[in-house]
């Protein structure tokens, strides 16, 4: 019996999930690669080696299209469209980089950069560290334009849960943890409140995680990039929050 | 010396046949057989049959009773023993 | 410091805790497990988890475990630490000498539904070659006997006929008495995206429970039976695809016996069975009774999942014939999203029915009074074996208390939480002459244990699993064990020490074993499951990897039986003293008798056992949420807080087991199963009044 979920290999996170399908040609810089319908061109692009960042993306997870960082060219298309809502076309000619898609994803992660803590960078091991080191950049210059302006860092943390912490400080609102809540578990515990800035994770009527209905089955850790949501147990000396920011 | 209260004994018996009760009669004594054969120990059969045989049938249903006296008839003909040693006390 | 510690190691083992059995990467930095990640590539999981597996695992580590084997000489006495070797020689030897004072049969042995496979089968062969006799048994007694039962009656394999995906193919999803949501988490999440992708789900529990109602997942029809009318209902159901001609016949005549189904049409046909006769009795709406049954019967793919609702009832096996019955009947077996399925509750439950950890039945359910199986193992074990049936856990206590068994070795149980009659249990293992315990912590049980061994966790040895979905998957050592032996080696010691020379190198050998005396297993070893990740018995050369889904040509016997399931009312019965009903259940959170989940930060979310009672009941009492209450039955009583909620009907209160101190099982029945003493938990006459002093009242009428 196929199953997206069957197809699912540890240690591989193809971006979107995989599908069943009749088979279809493209070509990913230049590589030919076949996938069947329906899969995203994220996900052709891992098939064919070639690596595209991503952070709201995840092959658990039903393509959502928010964090702007899996751009690619598309032959034929104007604009830079998300990878992980393009669906495969036959003879679609896809290509990964270039001088335009490394620098608006550059210019996203420098977005991201300046409402994450700097102190929690240098050494991490998260997904999104992974994807700061494929965009090539780590940290804003001490004279970057978007240090200045609001940010979350004085955000909520919450630590009701025994077994974990959600940061808003490294929260970078990719929904990851929202989807896996809805998709993979099917509590319907989390949400996003508010709208462009003032977007934030809530658990339940905006409670804390143990006063509302999350379960706790960890599927929001497990699907989180920046290590917002993140047990407890690998910090022995207690969770402690980096004292600066990029802002 | 008895491994269980008689009277338990006797309801589970019972138990056993009301669940065999509706099949035609001859698969309902059979039944109620093959289930206490395959299913209790030994010693608890026996402690069965002997409450029986002295005179407490009226106790168990009739296709239960009726089973009992169909594996009184195998005990009685058992030549074969399939246990380990005895031990003598 | 605020960057995590990165893990160094990480290794893939299987859940500790339930029948879904998720895979998991133990992830360790300098030999410590600092987290355990759901496996992706788990078979039953997917790279899920529930708060259990994923979180509750520092209890391994807990300073309550036991550390040393201890012994005493009697149970008032303080317990003395000893070596592994002086345990063994005295456990052994107090056994033989009980042996030849009261004889062969007045000693048995329980294996743990929390130990590998390897290790339950090594039990059930301590009790045939180190004590030469039957009396084994395991706990699926108390919960899923009636499945082994009900289910090799009617369809031939006393297990799920399924793996969990193929609920991603069910058009109809029948739930009866079981809670997903709670009770088997990740199963429970397939199952609402099942739903979510269009399955209609119906369910038949007392109960409105997380199941019937959450978020985007709703039950199109929700039999909210009286307790104890579990047959009538299904049998009402049976009725209306009788009558109306629903049942898929072309199936019946080519797979099943076609006079016992007459037999069977003629039994539930009968106007008795009704639903304008059964919806009243059962506190149900008969038109209701038609629609699940009507939907249930047009499928096209209809699967039935089900729990200890059916089975722990003195109908228990009955029930589950029903079932069986209903699947055959309708054509929903043989193929992807069809099928029935038990919810298996412990992680290797399944592990002990397939292991011949049974009084009456060795590996692969086969009778021991089966001459050609006995000679296989006599073959493989080189030794006579005793070739008739022995004696039951229930009828062990039972023996007993009236002075003929006198000895016996618990692996991994907890029967004076958990079994029922509590006072009967303790009554029976204080007139035992040697109880050894082999376990993680002190119990309930161990204050009546003369010999305490140290058990190890599922983090601490090597071995396999076998989940509800028939699935067999390693378990691998993470940290050595805290008394240094593994389970396994507990067991090979005692077997030695009764005389029975024995060695194996790794459990690998013990699956090997097996392999070679079973047939469903034929197939199976480390190395198989170790290159495919997992498998699904049976394994055998026309299916080297495993089998997915059971019953797709022919049934084990050839064809399927219909059973006749006459509904017997069971002796349980409300009146004016007692005048409400009493089910039990499980809560997500914690696990069973919680002797894992109870030492975990778990505690944060249900720290104590709590009686639900409908808002009408409360106010009739003149109770309110929060109260104290006594709880009390023809058999016993005891004291709970009180929710008022919306989730049992008037009629009915439930409650959860978690908790030593709430000992529910002081209160439950006596009654049981039929055909296999599964104690009928599920039902029990009571009346619950306000305690106006606190204090704690739990006292047992005897």
């Amino acid at each position: 019996m196929w199953s997206e979920l069957r197809a699912l290999r540890d240690g591989i996170d193809l971006g979107t999930p995989p599908r069943d399908g009749e088979p279809v040609t493209l070509s990913v810089d230049g590589i030919p690669v076949t996938v069947a319908a329906g899969s995203s061109v994220l996900l052709a692009a891992g098939i064919a080696g070639c690596t595209v960042p991503k952070l709201c993306a995840s092959d658990t997870l039903e393509a959502f299209g928010s964090c702007r960082v899996c751009l690619v060219e598309i032959e034929g298309r104007r604009g830079y469209p998300a990878s992980c809502t393009t669906p495969v076309d036959e003879g679609m000619q896809v290509r990964t980089t270039s001088d335009m898609l490394a620098k608006l994803r550059r210019g996203v992660i420098e977005l991201y950069l300046s409402d994450f803590p700097e102190g929690d960078i240098d050494g991490g091991w998260s997904q999104l560290n992974t994807t700061l080191d494929q965009v090539g950049v780590h940290r804003l210059a001490d004279d970057h334009p978007y240090r200045s302006g609001a940010n979350h860092q004085g955000g909520v943390l919450d630590m009701s849960n025994p077994y974990f912490v959600f940061d808003q400080a490294k929260c970078i609102v990719c929904s990851r943890c929202v989807r896996a809540c809805e998709e993979i578990q099917g509590t319907f515990a989390l949400t996003i409140d508010g709208r462009g800035f003032g977007s934030t994770v809530v658990a339940g009527q905006n409670e804390s995680f143990l006063e509302s209905d999350c379960v706790s089955c960890g599927a929001c850790v497990q699907a989180c990039p920046s290590d917002a949501l993140i047990e407890k147990s690998l910090f022995p000396g207690g969770y402690e929050r980096a004292d600066s920011s990029q802002a | 010396m008895t491994v269980i209260d008689p009277a338990r004994l006797v309801e589970m018996a019972n138990q056993i046949g009301d669940f065999f009760a509706p099949y035609p009669e001859q698969r309902r004594i059979e039944g109620v057989r093959n289930h206490l054969r395959n299913y209790w120990d030994p010693r608890m059969r026996s402690d069965l049959l002997a409450y029986v045989a002295n005179g407490n049938e009226g106790e168990l249903a009739s296709h239960v009773l009726a089973a009992t006296r169909l594996l009184q008839t195998e005990a009685d003909e058992r030549s074969a023993y399939a246990g380990p040693p005895r031990v003598e006390h | 410091m605020p960057i995590p510690v990165k893990p160094d190691q990480s290794t893939i083992t299987t859940c500790a805790y339930c029948g879904v059995g998720c895979g998991f990467k133990a992830e360790t930095s300098g030999g410590q497990i600092v987290r355990m990640t759901p496996w992706k590539e788990g078979k039953a999981n997917h790279g899920h988890s529930c708060v259990k597996g994923r979180f509750a695992f520092d209890y391994y580590r807990h300073p309550d475990r036991v550390r040393s084997p201890m012994i005493r000489v009697s149970i008032e006495d303080p317990w003395r630490e000893v070596s592994w070797d002086e345990a063994f020689a005295h456990a052994a030897g107090e056994l033989k000498r009980i042996q030849e004072t009261y004889g062969s049969g007045s000693v048995g042995a329980v294996s743990s539904s929390r130990c590998t496979n390897e290790e339950i089968y090594l039990m059930q062969k301590f009790a045939r070659v180190g004590l030469r006799n039957n009396n084994i048994d395991n706990c699926s007694r108390i919960c899923h006997s009636p499945t082994q039962f009900g289910l090799s009656a009617t369809l031939g394999a006393g297990a799920a006929s399924q793996h969990f995906d193929s609920i991603l193919r069910s058009d109809v999803i029948l739930v009866v008495g079981a809670n997903p949501t709670e009770g088997h988490p990740v199963f429970g999440s397939m199952m609402k995206r099942s739903v979510r992708r269009g399955a209609n789900l119906l369910v038949i529990d007392p109960r409105r429970t997380e199941t019937v109602d959450s978020p985007h997942c709703r039950a199109s029809v929700h039999l909210a039976l009286r307790p104890g009318t579990n047959v009538l209902v299904l049998d009402s159901i049976a009725h209306v695809v009788v009558t109306e001609r629903l049942y898929d016949e072309a199936f019946v005549r080519a797979r099943c016996d076609w006079d016992d189904f007459e037999l069977w049409m003629s039994q539930v046909g009968d106007a008795r069975y009704s639903p304008d006769v059964v919806g009243p009795e059962a506190g149900l709406e008969p038109d209701d009774i038609r629609e699940l049954a009507r939907r249930y019967a047009a499928g096209p793919n209809s699967t039935i999942y089900y729990g200890l609702g059916v089975t722990e009832h003195s109908q228990g096996s009955t029930g589950v014939m029903c079932l069986g019955n209903l699947a055959m009947a309708c054509g929903m077996i043989g193929r992807e999203g069809v099928g029935v399925n038990p919810l298996r509750g412990q992680g290797n439950v399944q592990g002990g029915s397939c292991l011949g950890s049974w009084p009456h039945m060795f590996t692969g359910y086969r009778f021991v009074t089966d001459a050609a199986t006995r000679a296989v193992f006599e073959n493989e074990w080189k030794i006579d074996l005793d070739g008739e049936p022995g004696l039951r856990l229930p009828n062990m206590f039972d023996a007993a208390v009236a002075g003929s068994f006198k000895g016996l070795y618990i692996q991994g149980e907890d029967p004076v939480q958990s079994d029922p009659n509590r006072h009967h249990v303790e009554a029976a293992l204080r007139n035992m002459e040697c109880v050894i315990v082999q376990d993680l912590y002190e119990t309930e049980t161990t204050k009546f244990a003369h010999v305490l061994l140290p058990g190890s966790s599922s983090l601490e040895k090597n071995g396999t699993f076998t989940n509800a979905e028939r699935r067999v998957s390693m378990v691998r050592k993470i940290v050595e064990p805290v008394a240094g032996l593994e389970d396994w080696e507990i067991t090979v010691g005692m077997i030695n020490a009764m005389g029975y020379e024995l060695k194996y190198d790794h459990p690998s050998e013990v699956l090997d074993e097996i392999a070679r005396t079973s047939p469903a297993y034929s197939g199976m070893s480390f190395e198989l499951i170790e290159r495919v990740g997992s498998v699904q018995w049976p394994c055998n050369t026309a299916a080297p990897e495993g089998t997915e889904v059971l019953h797709t040509v022919t049934f084990p016997r050839g064809k399927g039986s219909f059973m006749l399931t006459e509904y017997v009312p069971t002796k349980e019965r409300v009146d004016d003293r007692f005048p409400l009903l009493l089910t039990t259940g499980r809560i997500l959170s914690q696990y069973n008798a919680g002797t894992q989940t109870r030492r975990t930060a778990n505690n944060a979310w249900y720290d104590d056992d709590v009686l639900d009672i409908s808002a009408d009941d409360a106010a009739q009492r003149g109770l309110r949420n929060g109260d104290r209450v006594r709880v009390a039955s023809r058999y016993g009583e005891t004291e709970l807080s009180i929710t008022v909620s919306g989730r049992v009907h008037p009629g009915v209160v439930y409650t959860t087991f978690h908790f030593a101190h709430t000992m529910v099982n002081a209160v439950t029945s006596d009654l049981n199963d039929w055909a296999t003493n599964c104690p009928e938990y599920k039902v029990t006459a009571v009346e619950v009044t306000k305690v106006t002093k606190v204090g704690k009242v739990t006292k047992v009428t005897s």
